[in-house]
């Protein structure tokens, strides 16, 4: 009779543990996508920021083409050379701020407090998505969940190297 | 400042009615919020019911518990865990903010119990503890609730990647630099005079480093006065000083705000000696705020708040010899005290509450976006809500 309440008990705790794991599984994958997505967003915003800017008078002609150039290449990427065209857009952007920031008028400098800002905000979203992958992918890698599948058919989530240091 | 206005809900872990630096972050946040146009309710454990402001929801009784080389008044257990279940299905909250969701407290079980946007902030700095082998598998499924994490400084950082394995972005505290850049310099704190403010009758403020710094340093400033500012008993302190320099001391008592911004701006050195223990150092800010040139022992978080010596003198922590020399050098090179207190008052400017809610907002921003509103955990799991409708017909 004992051996009978301890193997059902064990295997209710079995089975809470597998949804409990699921369900935190689940959440993870979800904020994979919301925080991409948000990145994704804010990171547009970037590119067409850095054409207003390409397009004012901060830019000279030869660093505009540059810029132009960079940021048609950061939002036309797909997602294997994403995060390299995004790193060319940041070199470009600092390139021209470390110079230019001495005079820039009235009207360029509301861009660029625009641009500060865009960038403060995905040092933090790059911060959240890489964090959310990792946490994916470290408990996509247990035993359990690979054993029963609790993954389902989510795809494994993939690091993106954000070259965060040059923003 | 933002878009559009939030129901933030804010979990303080420690009781509201004992001065602690998390309890004045989150009172200043509050109501720097609230101020700017949201809808903000903290849950925090209170002693006295009576006093709470109206913001504030309370929580229970807390208790008493040993944490981090200090007494730590948190609450927990089973009653208070339905409590905070109360407050996070009733409060609708776009968001929660938990502030150290690390420790046994109504933050960790306000993390247990929600699901939803949510951005925890971590202040103690602390040197790994080989228990987390054993409580890390239970806190990580919760902290990894978390869709932002805050670090208050880069010991705050490194105790949280050492310990759970994550990550965080750091934003320091907050101070009005305002409340401080207007003090009066009073001549009575005036002269060659070191100030120093805290609970000094706590081994980790440091305040017997000083002591013991004062007979080398009256040596070369024979008219040198210490004033020790803060709430305490001292008397026993007193006893330590040597007969012959006891007069040289001057117990203020705990000083106002408007003392505080007058004291900073009249002593010619701030000394903090701590001696570890401290994450941020919010004094240390406010000194700087207040124009005051500061000496302050070189633990992980005054080094990283004063740049590495750039905004503020450091010496070697619990050396007193080492601080008697860097007050005695600059008690007798006045430009030297100016250079520094020039830049301190700079660098204080990024302390100020508008950049640094600016940055929480931005965090509170990145987590709500895509996501739904704060609800309990339990709603969502799919027995639970099969069980809940049977309940409710």
């Amino acid at each position: 009779m004992t051996r009978w309440l301890v193997s059902v008990l064990l295997l209710l705790v079995t089975l809470w543990y597998l949804s409990f794991t699921a369900t935190r599984l689940d959440r993870l994958h979800h904020r994979v996508e919301t925080s991409w997505a948000n990145l994704d967003v804010l990171l547009q915003k970037r590119a067409a920021v850095a054409l207003e800017i390409a397009h004012s008078d901060i830019a000279d002609p030869a660093s505009s083409m540059l810029l132009t150039a960079a940021a048609y290449q950061a939002r036309d990427a797909n997602i294997q050379n994403r995060s390299q065209a995004e790193s060319g857009l940041s070199g470009a952007l600092g390139l021209l701020l470390e110079d230019s920031a001495h005079l820039a008028t009235a009207a360029d400098s509301a861009l660029l407090t625009e641009l500060s800002a865009l960038t403060d905000k995905i040092r933090v979203a790059i911060a959240i998505h890489t964090d959310s992958v990792a946490r994916t992918q470290m408990i996509r890698r247990k035993l359990i969940v690979r054993l029963f599948r609790l993954a389902g058919t989510a795809p494994l989530p993939i690091t993106y190297e954000f070259e965060s240091d040059v923003l | 400042m933002l878009s559009r206005s939030l129901k933030i809900g804010i979990v303080c872990p420690y009781s509201w009615d004992t001065p602690g630096g998390v309890q004045n972050h989150i009172r200043d946040l509050a109501e720097f919020l609230i101020a700017s146009g949201h809808d903000v309710s903290v849950l925090a454990p209170a002693l006295d019911e009576t006093q709470l402001p109206d913001y504030v929801v309370n929580a229970g009784k807390p208790i008493s518990i040993p944490y981090n080389g200090a007494v730590a008044r948190v609450l927990f257990g089973p009653v208070a865990f339905a409590r905070v279940r109360q407050w996070i299905s009733q409060g609708d909250f776009d968001l929660l903010h938990l502030h150290e969701p690390a420790i046994p407290s109504i933050s960790l079980l306000a993390c247990w119990a929600a699901d939803g946007p949510m951005v925890g902030t971590f202040h103690a700095a602390a040197k790994r503890q080989k228990i987390i082998f054993a409580i890390g598998p239970i806190l990580e499924p919760a902290i990894e609730k978390l869709s932002a994490r805050i670090a208050v400084s880069e010991a705050a950082r490194l105790t949280l990647t050492d310990h759970l394995d994550t990550d965080a972005v750091i934003i320091p505290n907050g101070i009005y630099t305002d409340r401080y850049t207007d003090g009066k310099p009073q001549a009575k704190w005036s002269g060659n005079t070191i100030g120093f403010i805290g609970r000094f009758e706590e081994p980790r403020k440091g305040l017997s480093v000083l002591v013991d710094a004062l007979p080398v340093i009256s040596r070369f400033a024979p008219d040198v006065k210490v004033f020790v500012a803060g709430p305490g008993n001292p008397e026993e302190v007193i006893e330590s000083i040597d007969p012959q320099l006891r007069q040289r001391f001057e117990f203020l008592g705990k000083i106002s705000e408007t003392e505080k911004a007058d004291f900073m701006s009249s002593v010619a050195v701030y000394v903090a000696p701590n001696t570890g223990g401290e994450s941020f150092g919010i004094i240390l800010a406010e000194a700087l705020a207040g124009g005051a040139c500061v000496i302050a022992s070189d633990i992980p978080a005054f080094d990283d708040l004063l740049g590495q010596g750039e905004y503020g003198a450091l010496f070697e922590s619990e050396s007193s010899t080492a601080l008697a020399k860097v007050v005695i050098d600059l008690l007798r090179d006045e430009k030297k005290r100016k250079d520094l207190s020039r830049r301190g008052k700079a660098r204080a400017a990024m302390f100020d509450w508008t950049v640094v809610a600016q940055q929480i907002f931005s965090v509170y921003e990145m987590s709500i976006v895509g996501s739904q509103k704060v609800r309990l955990a339990s709603d969502t799991r799919p027995w639970n809500r099969f069980l809940s409708k049977e309940e409710k017909p």
